[in-house]
């Protein structure tokens, strides 16, 4: 991921809505430049290279903007209401040997002692943050859940992190638990039993005006 | 039993319009996998009950599901035979509210084949066209 790929760009004139419904239509993603203490600077990539980049694992980019180089780290992508495409990007320029606070994913490995005493892992916190040199962003930090037991939590602070990073995230955030499941059986005695008040059951009005009140 | 809310401001809503499309709850939060809708429709608390047993039975001890919609919305019908006017009906149901893109159930803790089965069983009870998701990687 510290590998960085170059990019061409170019500066976006007519900002708004139309506009960038009108660039992506034309296979352009609008984006947004900042950092360094310079101005913001609306962009347009080309939406197929930036995507197979970004899918490539890909972070760190080169952008040549009319010209100028600069590097360039991917702070937040925005989806349609699908969640399928990209429709904006925001680029924060950055240099190579600085330290910025990202967000990575976590990836478990192994199987959980407790999964054999009938236990399911459940991944509460998928991504951490952390602070390193842009230089050393990892795709994802490992976390080996081989020894979590059966109604037991692993911490965000349990995490083994590379050499200069610092963890952002609460350290006692719980990352991963392992607990049991709920027998179906339960499920179905819960449901026996209110189905006869199905009908009768109504909410309770707030605002209704109490009997005492409208007699008077 | 069908999901409804506890306590209400007001017993009868409005019906109200459906359009444009999820800009909230569209993605998945809880679970590793999802169920989005790609259609506007009411889904009933009888519905979403009905999707929450196929999920649970299919599932059986394992993994977790999320039910990510709330039917907090009621609608009223007339019984049959009886003229129009007099008021507006008695409330007839609760209904969620679910526009395109919005997230309908979700399942964790178990692998993404076991996890398709069960939302496709889920989808079956859904009057909305529905598509499957996994749970998106971190700017990817």
């Amino acid at each position: 991921m510290s590998e960085t790929v170059a990019l061409k760009a170019s500066v976006r004139e007519q900002a708004g809505t139309r506009n960038s419904v009108r660039l992506r239509e034309q296979g352009q993603i609008p984006a947004v430049v900042y950092g360094h203490q310079k101005e913001a600077l609306s962009i347009s990539l080309n939406a197929h290279d930036f995507i197979e980049n970004l899918h490539h694992g890909h972070r760190l980019f080169d952008v040549d903007i009319d010209g100028t180089k600069d590097t360039m780290l991917v702070k937040d992508l925005q989806y349609d209401y699908l969640g399928k495409s990209v429709i904006h990007v925001d680029l924060m320029r950055v240099n190579l040997s600085e330290r910025v606070t990202v967000e990575v994913m976590i990836e478990l490995r192994g199987t959980a002692a407790g999964t054999h005493e009938g236990g399911i892992v459940e991944e509460i916190m998928n991504s951490i943050e952390v602070e390193c040199a842009v230089r050393d962003i990892p795709e994802n930090i490992q976390l080996n859940i081989k020894d979590l037991g059966l109604n037991e939590v692993m911490h965000a602070g349990q995490i083994e992190l590379p050499e200069g990073f610092v963890l952002v995230t609460d350290p006692d955030a719980v990352v991963v638990s392992c607990h049991e499941t709920k027998a179906p059986v339960v499920v179905e005695e819960a449901e026996v039993e209110v189905e006869g008040a199905e009908e009768a059951a109504e909410p309770e009005v707030i605002t209704e005006k109490k009997e005492t009140e409208s007699s008077e | 039993m069908a999901l409804m809310p506890k306590r209400v401001k007001y017993r009868k809503h409005m019906r109200g319009k459906n359009k444009g499309t999820a800009s909230q709850r569209n993605y998945v939060a809880f679970g590793e996998f999802g169920l989005q809708a790609l259609e506007p429709h009411w889904i009933t608390g009888r519905q979403i009950e009905a999707g929450r047993v196929a999920a649970t039975h299919f599932l059986k001890r394992e993994g977790k599901v999320y039910i990510r919609v709330f039917p907090d919305h009621s609608y009223t019908s007339k019984p049959l035979e009886v003229r129009m006017g007099k008021g507006k009906a008695e409330v007839e149901g609760w209904v969620a509210v679910v526009k395109p893109g919005s997230m309908l159930f979700e399942i964790g803790g178990v692998e993404e084949e076991v996890a398709k089965e069960a939302l496709l069983r889920v989808a079956h009870k859904m009057p909305v066209k529905c598509r499957f998701v996994t749970r998106r990687h971190t700017l990817g």
